[in-house]
Formats: structure tokens, C-alpha cells, sequence
């Protein structure tokens, strides 16, 4: 029993130690290094962001940033992590976060300030706007249409609070999922789902049959996407944020989104040159 | 400011009562409390006729009675709302899936799910309820003149009624409980509005405290009002509660 407590209490220096020279007090830092894994939180129904492809494989374009991410850990730890993802959804992402279920929430996570009193984001990594999904031929063409009719829009989300606060002439049906709320929108019990307009897009392309569906209307918000991470870990925090500069600079960002958003991708989104400046004016100097 | 997980958790117990949120609580308590009346109405009358069809002689009444309770008790919940929201309602003629798509289609599908449901676990209760009266009940009803569907009416159900109040109770707390999974399918009920209080404010505890305070209110309130009705009703000599037992 005497040499398992010296055990311990060595095996604690050295973890207190290493807490020290590697951690600097990060205590997500502490704990990736320590368990030897780092959770995401990650979504199965969010394409072409954060899902479960046709060959039943997590993907998606942010869960390829987290393995940016991944690797900057990795780097900066010294030691090989492994990766663990969990299904997150728009109302249990928080909680997660906070009862260190996961480390790191990189999915379709809109910045805002509420959200920053209790989490803390990264860069932004990518930039929408509200829309609307209706079936073709709809008399729905936008935000200016959609007072009396029924919206479906997602718990938790961004856009559900826009709608509310916003446009409170429109009747919300607000479901605990993206699939829930398309499955309405498809049997005709809503008039339109609401959602942020690259992941309607998304949507659409997934469907089955796009030409049935249409993506209408101006932003009616900004919904710029960040990594959320917990409050007050700033070394954390600069791990991540140096992963997303590293990759804006040096293209590997780029070349990411090609493959999710480019021309042959299932969802071509092309960047705006006001995008693309955007992202790369958040790059500081090294 | 770190308490003892290392975590930093600051309470504002005050998330409950500003506005917007009071509304959402209040609203939500309104639709939990309609949406468990209605469905407890329809699951009673479902029960005390599927149960008493239970008990009939007549096999193909009995079989009819056996199927429904069978099929509907053996799926989850979750399982039939999903059912009566995106699967029933589209067999339906598009005229009449318009008109309850814009008269409340998803209460009233969580109403159509819990009550059957729950009338065909209320139907087992109130079966065990007459299976308890002495067959003898049922001769001398038909022998002072009364037709089959009388001596139930009159002398078998209302006694079967006052046996089954304790596992009745439980039932109706399980069915007002149960309201809370119809958020799944776009009922703003309690659970819905504390789960927005939640996703607003990133108050976790104080919205769940909330919701499970609420809850626990409701059901000592029906718990306390079921005993009452026990009591009051209770037939002397035939049921007898905390009185010790009888030599």
C-alpha cells in the first residue's frame, strides 16, 4: 500500500511537471495530454460541414480543419493523440463542452456574443447567412414572404432566435434536429425550413433529388463559423488559432475547401473575393 | 472561482423570470397541461373499453381488445410520435392533412400517440380491476334483470374503477411525464421551453432545475388529489387503506 501512495505521488510530480513545462495552466492542454485523446464534437447531419457519408464515415469540411487542429496538437504535446468524435447537436453542444465531454466543438457553430459569455470561439473559419429552403415553385422567395406561414427551424440555433425575435409574424415549428425538420418541410408541414444558406445548400445536394428544391432569399443574418472551445484557456485557444492561421497561410485551408465547396464537389459554393480577404485579414504576422 | 471540478459555473437563477422566458415556462406549462388533460381523457375512455373488452366472453371481442393492447404498449412512445406526425397523417386526403396542418398538427399528433398508447397500458390496469370482482358480481347483475353491457356499466366498471385508483395514478403520472418527449416533434411544451431557456442563455442547471421542480409540483398535485378521490370513493368492507389489517 506505502509504495502504490510513492507511486502515485510520483506519478503526480510528473504529471504536475509536465502540466508545467508543456501546459503552461492549459487545463484542456492538461487533460488532451493526460488521456491521451482529444474529443470532438462533431454532427452526423450537417453536410457538407460535419456528417456521415454514403460509406457511413464521419466527414465533412470542419471535421477536416479539426484534423488540422488534431496535428497541431499532436506537434505541439509531442506524443501521437488519438482522435475521438461525438455527436453534438445545436442544444447539448454547450453542456458538452462544459462537463469536458468534448474538447472541441467543430462543426456549424455560429460565433455570437451570447454564446461568448459561456464558450470561447476561434477564428472564424467560415461565413453565411440565414436562408430559406422551399420546394420549387413556392410562393416563399424570401424572408419577406414568411408572415403567417409555418418555418420550420432548428432548436438552439442562430436562425430560430432571428426568426423569433425578427419576424414573430411567422409561425415556428422548431424541431430537435436538421432531419426532423427537413422530413416536415419535405411532407409539406412547413411552408419553409430556415437554416444557415451554405448548409441549405448542403441539404439540397443531399436530398436525393435537388431540382425539387430551391435555396431563396437575402442573409437575414451573419452567421460567421467558429471552433468553440471552453472559457479562459487562452493556450488552448492559441493552439487552435495558430492551426487555422498556419492553414490559411500556407493554402492547406484552400485546398479543403475545394474539395467540400469547390466546382466538382457535391455542394459548389465558390468563395467571394470578400471571403477570401476576410479570412486572410484575420492571419496576424508570425 | 473554480469550484471543485475546476470548472467555473456562475448560477443566475434569474434566467427563470425575465422576459421572454417567463412567457415560454408559462406557455409551455399551458401546453404540457393540455396536452396531458386531453390525451388523459382519451386514454381513460380508451381503457376503461379496451379493458372491459378484455374481459368479455365473447372470443372475438376479447381478440380485438388483446391486439390493440398488444400492438400499442409494445412500441416506444418515441417510436408512435414519430408515427402519428410523419407517417399517419400523409395517408390521409390531402384536404383534411391541410386543414390539421394548420390547426395544430403536431399537439394534436402527440395527443393521438399518448393516448393510445396510454390507453392500451390503462386497459391492463382496469382489466386487472374487473378481473379482481368476483365472477358471482357478474350473475347476480344478469340475474336481477340487467343486459351485459348494464352490469359492466353499472356494477362491474365503477367497482373495478375504485380497486385500480394506486396503479391508475401511476399510469396518469407516467403519461403526463411522457408529454415531454412530444417536443420531439415540435410541441412547445415545458421541457421544449426550458431546453430554449437553456440554448439562449447556456444556463443548464437552472433550466433543468426548473423543468424537473415543475414537473415534481404537478405530480404530488396529482398524486395528492388521486388519493383524495381513493378515500372518498372507497367502497366499505371491500376496499380498506391504512387501517391495518382485518379479523
Amino acid at each position: 500500500m506505502k509504495r502504490f501512495g510513492q507511486i502515485l505521488l510520483i506519478g503526480l510530480l510528473v504529471v504536475g511537471i509536465s502540466g508545467v513545462a508543456f501546459g503552461q495552466g492549459s487545463p484542456t492542454l492538461d487533460k488532451i495530454k493526460n488521456s491521451g485523446v482529444f474529443t470532438l464534437g462533431v454532427r452526423n447531419g450537417s453536410p457538407p460541414f460535419s456528417f456521415i457519408n454514403k460509406q457511413n464515415e464521419r466527414a465533412g469540411f470542419s471535421n477536416d480543419l479539426a484534423e488540422l487542429v488534431h496535428k497541431a496538437i499532436e506537434k505541439k504535446l509531442g506524443k501521437s493523440i488519438k482522435l475521438e468524435m461525438k455527436e453534438t447537436s445545436p442544444s447539448t453542444r454547450i453542456p458538452l463542452l462544459t462537463s469536458q465531454a468534448v474538447d472541441l466543438i467543430t462543426e456549424t457553430m455560429t460565433d455570437t456574443r451570447a454564446r461568448r459569455e459561456s464558450v470561447d470561439f476561434s477564428l472564424t473559419f467560415f461565413a453565411t447567412g440565414a436562408q430559406f429552403i422551399v420546394k420549387k415553385g413556392s410562393p416563399i422567395k424570401g424572408s419577406q414572404d414568411i408572415a403567417g406561414k409555418r418555418i420550420g427551424t432548428q432548436q438552439g440555433s442562430t436562425n430560430e432566435r432571428v426568426l423569433r425575435e425578427k419576424y414573430s409574424k411567422a409561425e415556428l415549428v422548431t424541431f430537435p434536429d436538421q432531419a426532423a425538420a427537413f422530413m416536415a418541410l419535405q411532407q409539406g408541414k412547413v411552408d419553409a425550413y430556415c437554416n444557415d444558406g451554405i448548409q441549405l445548400w448542403g441539404l439540397k445536394y443531399k436530398s436525393g433529388n435537388p431540382d425539387q428544391w430551391e435555396v431563396v432569399g437575402d442573409y437575414i443574418s451573419y452567421e460567421p463559423y467558429g471552433m468553440a472551445m471552453r472559457k479562459n484557456d487562452s493556450d488552448f485557444r492559441g493552439v487552435v488559432n495558430a492551426a487555422l492561421m498556419e492553414a490559411m497561410e500556407g493554402g492547406e485551408y484552400f485546398k479543403v475547401y475545394e474539395k467540400w465547396f469547390g466546382p466538382k464537389s457535391d455542394v459548389p459554393y465558390p468563395m467571394t473575393p470578400d471571403v477570401k480577404a476576410f479570412l486572410l485579414y484575420q492571419v496576424v504576422p508570425k | 472561482m473554480f469550484g471543485l471540478f475546476g470548472l467555473s459555473y456562475e448560477f443566475r437563477w434569474s434566467v427563470l423570470w425575465v422576459e421572454p422566458h417567463l412567457t415560454w415556462l408559462l406557455n409551455g406549462l399551458s401546453t404540457t397541461l393540455r396536452l396531458a388533460a386531453i390525451s388523459w381523457v382519451i386514454a381513460v375512455l380508451l381503457g376503461i373499453i379496451f379493458g372491459a373488452m378484455r374481459t368479455a366472453s365473447f372470443r372475438p371481442v376479447r381478440a380485438i381488445a388483446t391486439v390493440y393492447v398488444e400492438f400499442f404498449r409494445n412500441v416506444p412512445l418515441l417510436v408512435w410520435l414519430f408515427f402519428w406526425y410523419f407517417g399517419a397523417p400523409e395517408v390521409f386526403p390531402e384536404v383534411i392533412k391541410q386543414w390539421f396542418i394548420h390547426h395544430g398538427i403536431e399537439f394534436w399528433s402527440g395527443v393521438a400517440a399518448i393516448s393510445i398508447y396510454h390507453g392500451a397500458r390503462l386497459s391492463e390496469v382496469i382489466r386487472s380491476g374487473i378481473q379482481a370482482i368476483p365472477k358471482t358480481q357478474l350473475e347476480a347483475g344478469l340475474s336481477t334483470g340487467l343486459s351485459l353491457i348494464e352490469t359492466y356499466r353499472l356494477i362491474l366498471i365503477p367497482v373495478a374503477l375504485r380497486l385500480i385508483v394506486p396503479p391508475a395514478t401511476n399510469e396518469s403520472l407516467n403519461l403526463l411525464k411522457n408529454t415531454s418527449l412530444a417536443m420531439t416533434i415540435g410541441v412547445a411544451e415545458l421541457t421544449f421551453a426550458t431546453r430554449q431557456i437553456e440554448t439562449y442563455t447556456a444556463k443548464a442547471v437552472e433550466a433543468l432545475t426548473a423543468a424537473a421542480l415543475i414537473y415534481l409540483v404537478l405530480c404530488l398535485t396529482i398524486s395528492t388529489i388521486m388519493n383524495k378521490i381513493e378515500k372518498k370513493y372507497a367502497i366499505p368492507g371491500l376496499i380498506v387503506r391504512g387501517t391495518g389489517a382485518e379479523h
